[in-house]
């Protein structure tokens, strides 16, 4: 590899060397690093990176306008610390690879699959599941269109997608056809229920709600 | 006593009178001159609010007090005994709970698949589990390996199975002691007097066809969470059959013997076919609970799923067919293998049905190989067979020089297909579908036909309660797993009783309900809507009882209708529903009825529908795009069309997707699966989904009270065919494998071209043949 791509990482603070400073004494002892474990000790504290875990910490998330915490060790996944430290299981674990979109988040509006990131990556910012999209008594403008064109089987693909297209929305309230299914292309749905989700999205962006 | 009544069976303009008997205690079915005030038109799903807003609580979401996570270790060589297993360094891990071994839990020392379960662990938590994985010590003998049919099919094969097993075994015909001889003398002659057909029939044509295998992939795994309460044990599962789960885990194979046992599962992630059983992982989830004596959460992990959660099998199907110039088909010879992992059984094709195909040689071979199991598959056999009978249907129609939907109606005489032929020609626009804009676009329309038989059967009771406060319950336990089961069950109750849908509160998914059907074969409506109106309909009589008695009416005058008692002739009393229901003494009319355990003699067993599906293909990249399929399905009496469709669209999709891209990929020389994921794997997503244009025949059978069919199974039965004839006419050139590829797609064009070089050296075109 050429160097460009790890020096244009480093400028942005990612955290391998934070990475690399824990697999340091291993590699070291393999001799397979060239750089001295203590050295990144030092540019890390320079840097004011917190070192994390491996124990488990306490990670507070806002999630759905509110604060919640709990203890997790800081290789937990997003979607692993909603579901199975916070008890919030909108997100679905379906693939845990980032293929499926069936464990779809919003990050401060935007879209994410939180299988594929950690929760402590998300600190700071909002997180918003399906259920804070809409409640059973307080119901999206989307979560009617697709209770109504029938957008939903199993619905075990139903969170992602009610996520997924909510940001669609929100970034065109008048998208097109085509716009809508390659906002899809992130989530996939067994049963079959593609053509009932488009149609529900358009529902709801000619009636101009959400 | 039963009762005879005369009834009107029949759809659109094709009805008759049928005198017929039916259950002494039993409802007419539904006439055509009835006015239903629900069946019939759309309602969003019960249970559609939970769902969109992630209230639902499938088996996945359990998280009873004190839960803890199970992992199975499963086998990375693709066939090998198990030497030994040293479980003590992981059991000693930190937050282990529980460890089990296949060989110990189910006396099973092989295994023949890469993926197959040797061990499993319960830790607090996933990491911890799946950490304890990594420590469990097993010493294997590897043996050789075959994951292809092909490879079973050699002559210096390894074994796959173990002792006496051979790899190929034949599975059908299963000849019975019917005529002279051994089984194999009476095949030899069957062989010969069909072959004697085809050579003198006009016309032969003859060609090989392949299918993939296909998995499940349903969204939420296989498994379930599992927790015992003083001995019984209460199961959280990922279920298409409650009621066989529960007597899995208090009798038979699974070694559990639980004293008593309820199953739970309102929501289920998906099915199709592949959750009839616990499986391996239930039996191990529910024992590591009882070995920790804390709830376990024992769900796979997406590569367990694909690996070892079952599949459609592989298929080679080779088919000669005999056929006269005025279209009729005399003689078919059909041989085809197909795996079904290292068993031998369920890999069969269904090719031979539908159509009248004239006298049939036909002999099916499952071959073992060391892959994972196969299970029942939406429609199990029907997709893959169809694939090949309806190249066939169009290549003999084109050999004869004959219209390939006449040529079909020829051949079929099924009462509704043969109406549902022109409404799919008419529907997709058959004649008008012409060449593209685009140079190197070329559109192209196909056509085929489903056949299924899901009129339901014996097996389910209803329990409806009508309380005096005017609540309607109905409870079933049997599972609803995307079908739309709850929301009709609930239609047709209220129907019954006069009321509004939200009027009716649905119980589902729980073994402790009256009893209900597993969702297969696509009977669960037929079976659980005749018990459901039935028990609603002695509910009312009971009620009605009291008001009558109350209020000084004749009971039999009586009815509900619009959330009121009315009187026969004479309109409402008045008197509403939830007050007729006050006038009860006691707190609530509770009704159970069993559904009858035999159809009635009606219109017709089996459900039809046909498919036309165009399609536009890039010569240039090899790239077919499904544009539109129009699905003409009938399934009885439809409850709700709005469900209905969505199963439709469901068949069709999946169909679609078994007709581009799914396939199992085996590495043969590691003997592994390389795309036991959702990455590799393909399945269709929204930007490869056709118009799907669905039309819904109603039909009164008469077959029960409700006349309802399944309708799960049926609409994917000939999608795949119809995409593959599409294709063919649109390129000139047929493909017989599936997935068409566009590397496939590609050769298929070089061939062409090369035969119409060769056609220009005015060499003769081979019709039919394979190019």
């Amino acid at each position: 590899m050429e160097d460009q791509p790890l020096d244009s990482a480093e400028k942005e603070g990612v955290s391998r060397r934070l990475f690399l400073q824990g697999a340091g004494a291993a590699a070291a002892a393999a001799g397979i690093s060239r750089i001295p474990g203590e050295v990144l000790a030092e540019e890390a504290r320079s840097r004011e990176i917190t070192e994390l875990g491996p124990e488990a910490e306490k990670i507070t998330l806002k999630v759905n306008g509110s604060d919640k915490s709990a203890a997790a060790p800081p290789s937990t996944t997003l979607l692993d610390f909603l579901r199975n430290d916070l008890g919030v299981t909108g997100p679905k674990r379906v693939c845990d690879r980032g293929s499926c979109g069936a464990c779809t988040v919003l990050l401060d509006g935007r879209v994410v699959d939180s299988c594929s990131m950690l929760a402590v990556d998300a600190v700071g910012k909002e997180v918003t599941t399906v259920e804070g999209i809409g409640t059973p008594d307080n119901l999206s403008q989307l979560q009617k269109a697709f209770i109504e064109k029938d957008a939903l089987q199993c619905g075990f693909c139903t969170p992602g997608m009610v996520v997924a297209c909510t940001a669609i929305l929100n970034e065109n309230p008048k998208p097109t056809r085509d716009q809508i299914r390659d906002g899809l292309c992130g989530n996939l749905c067994r049963c079959g229920t593609y053509q009932n989700i488009v149609e529900a999205v358009e529902s709801v962006s000619r009636t101009g709600g959400k | 006593m039963p009762q005879e009544i005369t009834i009107k069976v029949g759809f659109g303009n094709q009805f008759r009178e049928l005198t017929v008997r039916i259950q002494d205690d039993d409802v007419k079915p539904w006439q055509p001159s009835d006015r239903l005030h629900l069946i019939g038109q759309s309602y969003p799903r019960v249970d559609a609010v939970a769902k969109v807003t992630g209230t639902a609580r499938y088996a996945y979401d359990q998280q009873p007090e004190g839960m803890i996570y199970g992992k199975i270790l499963r086998s990375s060589h693709a066939n090998s005994d198990i030497v030994s297993i040293d479980t003590k360094k992981a059991s000693q891990m930190p937050g282990v709970k529980a460890v089990l071994t296949v060989p110990d839990v189910f006396e099973d020392q092989t295994a023949r698949y890469a993926g197959a379960e040797i061990a499993a662990v319960a830790a607090t938590t996933e990491a911890q589990a799946e950490a304890a994985l990594r420590a469990i010590e097993v010493e294997y003998d590897i043996k050789p390996h075959s994951v292809t049919v092909e490879d079973s099919l050699k002559e210096d094969a390894p074994q796959v199975g173990r002792g006496s097993q051979k790899n190929v075994v034949r599975t059908s015909p299963r000849m019975g002691r019917r005529g002279g001889g051994n089984a194999d003398s009476r095949l030899a002659r069957q062989e010969a007097e069909v072959k004697k057909l085809i050579d003198e029939a006009d016309a032969s044509i003859e060609a090989e066809f392949r299918t993939e295998v296909q998995t499940h992939a349903p969204l939420e795994t296989h498994g379930g969470v599992c927790t015992w309460e003083d001995g019984r044990l209460i199961f959280w599962a990922s279920s298409q059959a409650t009621f066989g789960f529960r007597n899995e885990m208090t009798s038979g194979w699974s070694r559990v013997k639980a004293k008593d046992c309820q199953v739970l599962a309102e929501f289920v992630g998906g099915g199709f076919g592949s959750k009839f059983s616990a499986g391996r992982e239930g039996v191990l989830g529910a024992l590591l609970s009882k070995e920790a004596g804390v709830p376990v959460h024992m769900m796979l992990d997406r590569s367990g799923e694909q690996l070892s959660a079952g599949n459609r099998p592989d298929s080679i199907q080779q088919m000669k067919m005999g056929v006269n110039k005025d279209g009729q088909i005399v003689g078919t010879r059909i041989r085809s293998w197909g795996t079904p992992g290292a068993g031998t059984g369920g890999a069969g094709a269904h090719n031979d049905a539908i159509y009248n195909i004239g006298e049939t040689d036909k002999i099916e071979y499952g071959v073992r190989t060391n892959t994972g199991g196969a299970r029942a598959h939406r429609a199990p056999g029907w997709p893959q067979g169809a694939f090949a009978l309806e190249q066939m249907m169009d290549m003999a129609a084109e050999e004869i020089g004959m219209d390939r939907v006449e040529f079909r109606k020829k051949n079929d005489d099924h009462p509704i297909r043969s109406v549902e032929y022109d409404i799919a020609k008419q529907r997709i626009g058959w004649d008008k579908v012409g060449s593209s804009t685009d140079k190197t676009k070329r559109t192209g329309v196909g056509i085929a036909s489903n056949l299924w038989f899901s009129a339901g059967g014996g097996g389910a009771s209803a329990l409806v309660r009508i309380s005096k406060d005017g609540q309607v319950e109905v409870r079933n336990g049997a599972q609803d797993i995307g079908t739309g089961t709850r929301t009709v069950m609930g239609m047709v109750v209220a129907e019954e009783l006069g009321l509004d849908l939200e009027q009716v509160t649905t119980r589902i998914g729980n073994t402790d309900d009256p009893k209900g059907p597993a969702s297969g074969g696509s009977t669960t409506i037929g079976t659980i809507t005749p018990a459901a109106r039935l028990a609603a309909h002695h509910a009312k009589r009971q009620l009605l009882e009291i008001v009558a008695e109350r209020k000084g009416w004749n009971a039999s005058e009586l009815d509900l209708k619009d959330q009121e008692v009315h009187q026969v002739g004479k309109g409402s009393t008045n008197l509403n529903f939830k007050d007729a229901c006050a006038l009860m003494d006691d707190d609530a009319i509770e009704v159970l009825k069993g559904r009858p355990r035999r159809n009635y003699e009606g219109f017709c067993d089996t459900n039809a529908g046909v498919q036309a599906a165009t399609v536009e293909i890039d010569e240039e990249t090899g790239e077919v795009k499904v544009k539109k399929v129009v699905a003409v399905a009938d399934a009885g009496k439809i409850i709700n069309p709005l469900t209905s469709e969505s199963q439709v669209r469901g068949g069709v999709i999946q169909g679609v997707s078994f007709a581009l891209f799914e396939r199992r990929i085996m590495d043969r020389q590691k003997g592994r699966m390389l795309n036991d994921d959702l990455e590799n794997y393909k399945i269709l997503g929204a930007a490869d989904c056709p118009v799907i244009d669905v039309v819904l025949l109603d039909v009164f059978n008469g077959k029960s009270n409700t006349q309802v069919m399944g309708l799960g199974e049926p609409p994917i039965v000939a999608t795949a065919a119809a995409v593959a004839n599409a294709v063919s006419d649109a390129l000139g050139v047929r493909i017989y494998d599936l997935p068409i590829t566009p590397k496939k797609v590609l050769e298929a064009i070089a061939r062409r071209d090369a035969a119409r070089g060769a056609d220009s050296e005015s060499k003769p075109k081979q019709k039919g043949e394979r190019l």
